[in-house]
């Protein structure tokens, strides 16, 4: 069993919003006898539980897999989006990184292209319409030739799949000042530009996607790279620059 | 209930293709007329959605997630089977098939399989062309590794996420057919119903988990691909909205609900360390390349690992399985490391895990190369533990991981109502009592992308349909019954937690219908749940509306399916009085321990009908029959 | 005719960070052309005024100075409204916010450091372009540059472009998709020695300030001469 010794108390000053056009505020809460081998999103767990008891709602806040991998957590706790684990998610913070009597402030992401819907949790819908715009390749079920018939340079097989691992959690559009999606849709075409599967449809996804982006709301690039320093899996801003090389090629030299 | 599995005639290599060929089709200009309503948006969903889509059919793909690309197939690690054959070390379509049954401790059906590794390759292909960035080596060409103990390399990956890549493979092939108009995907929609009219499934009704509004949508064919039921112990690998509601919803239509107690226990996840834990994280079984399983020799030998010297080190998989030592079978190591748990041999300030120890591997290929193999996973465990795996052995124990059992369906993925199929983990088809390592990813998409394209058309171009729309009074009667329940369940207003109770529910899982299981500990579970259950109905509390973002109801309505479904499962448990896969009865083993099938008895797929809310199910009886490969005693001595 | 493709240098992220960045490093390479002939004052009177003659009796001259003037307005347009957007999409309302990456004061105050590059480039035109030149280019600037008042505007101006072009220049090559693991340290590098050149406008403003070519005349020393 875990050693309740080590246990501590924890202040969270959480956002609670009862919905997306309700007015919002902050309220504190006490955490008492938080084990450190608790993950951060388990002890929102314990918090919840105490709320219910307690006839007060739980705070609504969005995590599924709690590996990592999903993309559905995202909180900024004490100013550090995904908290203050460097590249990580928040799920895999674990509450040995605080210490008792700790004030920790957890408020949802605050972006126009991610509307609050309730508490913590936030809409990111806009990145699947992004997505949608270009974010394939167009090759139906059964068409397919053998795999190895299209070789790939390790090399860039390898840069691609470091672009491919983005998880669609929108860190980075938190992180950045202008709120700009660029590290995920660089992220996307990269991988695709990268690929010679991705080759026929290069202009057409790199304009589309573009586009996409921007009629969704998403702001500028200032290439201050806050992006990459917070994104959980170590996505790199040469995405975005191959992106906007993508882009203006594709400007430039296509027919579109 | 009748089972008619429609298994084609013919030799089994020709079946898929003669199928196929029996199958009508649907007239290109009347696709569209068709919809197709697709639950659950992971590889099978997506995957299924995506190919539906390109073929015209009008289809409308639903999702409890923000968005599609968050189902939990994304967390699969290690990588997908095909019989490629590429590094030319004997692997065929045959050897494929052949693995997989007997892995599957022959409790599979044979013709399903063998279209499985058949189809095994296509996959391949078509995500190599749909810009999945699979591992290569300097040639260029796909790179292979061998997986979960088989003996060819036949496993594709790309790095330690193929669960992720292939998933957002299928998600964007998917999001390509929203974008031609052919798929609709409405995210934050929780499958409550199934509705059928004249017997046919021609319809759902969901719960939009935003505004709480219960939706009706009409269709022709239902596809549910609503994942595994492993979060009925509570504590697994999957993820926490990973339900079995879904599929339980379907069984209280009229779908029978095959072999519910074959679950898979993956050896080597992180052991648990208190009570407040929501999951377990599975660490790769690629793990067990290189490190050795170990616990002392002493009982309750509490000295720091690195202290204790070799000659007082039980490497029992080694010692108990010298030919395959630390790469047999996931249900095999799980089951030797509960074993010397039990008696007293475990490690740790819980007891309740086994030495997974580096040290040889560092000396004899040196600590960077080890990094760079598994770094990702020493960091992972890191960060939960605070313990580094470099320095001192790591710790791991079993934790459940993936259901073999599922919908019982027939050659087409239908389930025993017409209209209605169930595709990947949803359904109980391939795997038999064990899946194998890389298998899961693969059955996922050759359910999805190829072959529930071919037989829900053949479905639909044979089907009759009448009219039917959400305002019917199939719908609202459905709708009434969800809208009674949520209600019931808001209205206790009791003093404990959804969580308490799934908590409690999964202790008796684990303790009793775990690794092992007896007739006295299933009976005893028999009994204990049903108290849960009405203890659960009484003093719940959930706060809130019904008509609102509502975490704490959504989790509610799942653990209320979970109380009703163990019982099922325990049921199935009980009758089957054999060991098979992951399935250890203790009263069936060989003197030294290990499961002993019993061919005689248990070569069937158990499939249970419902008989209403408190009568006890029925048990029909699919008979298993292996004509191509010879039924045998699975040994990894 | 279908002219999409100039719509997107105005109304798309990328297209109107494209223009920004291109006008950006043409303006840069200016300043390091106008460096090197501010540096001309060393050679001295004669050289400098003929040297200036020879700009403006040029027929190019005018071609070149509309373009200049383009390209400064064009980048003064898409900077503009990259900003403005910037700002209405910028995220607020935290109650606590960190940065974590490569913001700088450079980049974080690249709006500011514009505004005051702008107002001195008017200071700028007002004393010397917009001026009676009858006493010869040379003097003019000089007798400027032992004004403190001037030399203060003209110091904080060339502090003003360090700063800007400290993140402008590399975050240009960004913008422009020119990004390799082997080329951008090295773009880096260059970018910020470009800034730091824009030092070199003080320096020059602060040796006449001090009178040291005075100084050099009175003790007989020969001036440094640029040969």
């Amino acid at each position: 069993m875990t050693n309740n010794s080590k246990n501590f108390s924890v202040t969270v000053r959480v956002w609670r919003q009862a919905g997306p056009k309700e007015p919002g505020k902050m309220v504190s809460y006490k955490v008492k006898d938080v084990s450190p081998d608790t993950s951060f999103l388990e002890m929102l767990d314990i918090l919840n539980d105490n709320l219910l008891k307690a006839g007060e709602h739980p705070v609504t806040f969005e995590s599924d897999c709690r590996e990592g991998i999903c993309g559905s957590c995202g909180l900024v706790i004490n100013g550090d989006v995904h908290g203050p684990d460097e590249h990580s998610t928040v799920c895999q913070l674990h509450m040995r990184r605080f210490k008792n009597g700790d004030v920790i402030t957890v408020e949802p992401w605050r972006v126009k292209t991610f509307p609050i819907l309730k508490d913590l949790a936030v809409d990111r819908s806009a990145l699947d319409r992004v997505m949608k715009a270009g974010g394939f390749v167009s090759i139906p079920v059964g068409s397919a030739q053998d795999a190895n018939a299209i070789p790939v340079e390790k090399d860039k097989a390898e840069e691609a799949m470091d672009a491919a691992a983005c998880i669609g959690c929108g860190a980075c559009v938190i992180a950045c000042p202008n709120g700009a999606a660029m590290l995920f849709t660089g992220a996307k075409i990269s991988q695709l530009a990268l690929l010679p599967q991705g080759g026929p449809e290069r202009a057409r996804r790199a304009l589309g996607m573009v586009e996409a982006m921007d009629r969704e709301g998403f702001g500028n690039c200032s290439n201050e790279y806050e992006c990459e320093a917070v994104c959980p899996k170590e996505v790199k801003v040469a995405n975005i620059a191959r992106m906007n090389r993508e882009f203006l090629l594709a400007n430039l030299a296509s027919k579109r | 209930m009748k089972l008619d599995a429609k298994i084609p005639a013919g030799p089994i290599e020709k079946k898929w293709d003669n199928h196929k060929f029996s199958l009508k089709l649907v007239n290109p200009s009347n696709r569209r007329k068709y919809d197709i309503l697709v639950v659950g948006s992971g590889l099978a969903g997506a995957s299924a959605a995506a190919s539906l889509g390109e073929l015209g059919f009008n289809v409308k793909v639903f999702t409890l997630h923000d968005t599609p690309r968050r189902a939990h197939s994304i967390a699969a690690q290690g990588g997908i089977n095909a019989a490629k054959n590429y590094p030319n070390d004997g692997d065929s379509v045959w050897r494929l098939f052949h693995d997989t049954v007997k892995g599957g401790d022959f409790r599979a059906r044979e013709a399903n399989v063998y279209r499985l590794a058949q189809i095994s390759n296509q996959i391949i292909d078509h995500c190599a062309a749909i810009g999945v960035p699979f591992g290569r080596e300097y040639s260029g060409l796909l790179s292979n590794r061998s997986f979960g103990g088989a003996q060819v390399s036949r496993t594709f990956y790309t790095r330690g996420q193929t669960g992720q890549q292939l998933l957002l493979g299928a998600y964007s092939a998917m999001m390509r057919q929203v974008a031609a108009g052919t798929v609709t995907v409405l995210p934050r929609r929780e499958m409550t119903d199934v509705v059928l009219k004249n017997g046919q499934a021609r319809g759902i009704t969901v719960r939009n988990l935003l505004t709480g509004e219960l939706e009706a949508h009409t269709g022709h064919a239902v596809l549910l691909c609503t994942g595994g039921y492993a979060n009925a112990f509570y504590l697994s690998t999957n993820a926490a909205s990973c339900n079995v509601s879904a599929a339980w919803a379907a069984y209280k239509r009229g779908a029978g609900f095959a072999n519910p107690c074959f679950t898979q226990i993956h050896p080597t996840c992180i052991p648990r360390s208190g009570e407040h834990q929501s999951k377990l994280t599975l660490m790769s079984e690629s793990l067990r390349n290189d490190g050795r399983i170990w616990v002392p020799k002493a009982k309750g030998d509490h000295r720091p690992p690195n202290e204790i010297p070799e000659a007082e080190r039980d490497y029992f998989l080694e010692r108990r399985y010298p030919a395959f030592g630390n790469l047999v079978p996931r249900d095999i190591a799980s089951r030797a490391a509960k074993t010397v748990v039990d008696s007293g041999f475990g490690v740790g300030p819980t007891g309740q895990s086994v030495y997974l120890d580096f040290r040889d591997s560092i000396k004899r290929k040196g600590a960077d190369k080890i990094k760079e193999e598994y770094g990702n996973l020493f960091d992972m465990y890191y960060q939960i533990t605070d313990e580094n795996g470099y320095k001192a052995p790591m710790r791991i124990y079993p934790a459940p991981h993936y259901t073999m059992g599922g919908l019982w369906v027939d050659y087409n993925l239908m389930t025993t109502i017409p209209g209605l199929f169930a595709l990947g983990e949803a359904n109980f088809s391939d795997h038999g009592a064990n899946r194998l390592g890389a298998s899961a990813l693969m059955q996922g998409l050759a359910d999805g992308f190829f072959i529930a394209p071919a037989t829900v058309g053949g479905y639909l171009a044979a089907g009759k349909f009448e009219e039917l729309s959400s305002g019917d009074k199939e719908f609202t009667d459905s709708a009434r019954q969800v809208h009674d329940r949520l209600n019931r369940l808001l209205a206790i207003r009791g003093k404990r937690t959804p969580s308490e109770f799934h908590r409690q529910l999964g202790n008796v899982m684990w303790n009793d219908v775990g690794m092992g299981r007896s007739e006295a500990s299933l009976k005893k579970a028999l009994k204990k749940i049903p108290e849960i259950r009405e203890e659960f109905w009484k003093d719940v509390v959930i706060s809130g509306a019904d008509k609102d973002f509502n975490q704490p109801l959504e989790k509610a309505m799942k653990i209320a399916d979970f109380m009703e479904f163990s019982e099922l499962f325990v049921r199935d448990a009980l009758e089957r009085k054999e060991s098979c896969g992951g399935h250890f009865r203790e009263e069936s083993c060989t003197p030294e321990g290990e499961a002993r099938r019993d061919d005689e008895n248990f070569s069937h797929v158990s499939v249970w009908e419902y008989q209403g809310p408190d009568k006890a199910a029925a048990l029909h009886k699919e008979p298993l029959t292996f004509e191509n490969i010879k039924m045998a005693e699975r040994s990894y001595k | 005719m279908d002219i999409t493709f100039i719509k997107r240098f105005a109304f798309t992220s990328i297209g109107r960070k494209a223009v920004m960045a291109a006008s950006g490093l043409l303006l840069g390479a200016f300043m390091l052309i106008h460096l090197a002939e501010n540096l001309l004052l060393f050679k001295g009177e004669a050289f400098y005024n003929g040297w200036v003659d020879f700009l403006l009796t040029n027929p190019v001259t005018p071609f070149l100075e509309a373009a200049l003037a383009l390209i400064f307005v064009a980048h003064i347009i898409a900077g503009t409204w990259v900003r403005v957007e910037d700002f209405i999409n910028s995220p607020g309302g935290y109650e606590a916010r960190k940065w974590q990456g490569g913001r700088t004061i450079g980049s974080a105050t690249m709006l500011y450091t514009a505004i005051a590059i702008l107002a001195y480039l008017v200071y700028h035109m007002l004393t010397f372009r917009l001026v009676d030149h009858s006493m010869g280019f040379f003097q003019m600037v000089t007798s400027a540059f032992r004004r403190p008042v001037f030399v203060a505007v003209y110091v904080a101006g060339s502090a003003a472009l360090a700063l800007h072009l400290s993140h402008g220049m590399q975050s240009a090559f960004q913008t422009l998709g020119l990004n390799h693991p082997k080329y951008t340290p090295l773009i880096k590098v260059l970018g910020l020695l470009t800034a730091v050149a824009m030092v070199g406008f003080a320096l020059i403003s602060l040796y006449y300030l001090a009178g040291i070519d005075l100084k050099a005349a009175e003790t007989g020393i020969e001036m440094v001469v640029i040969q």
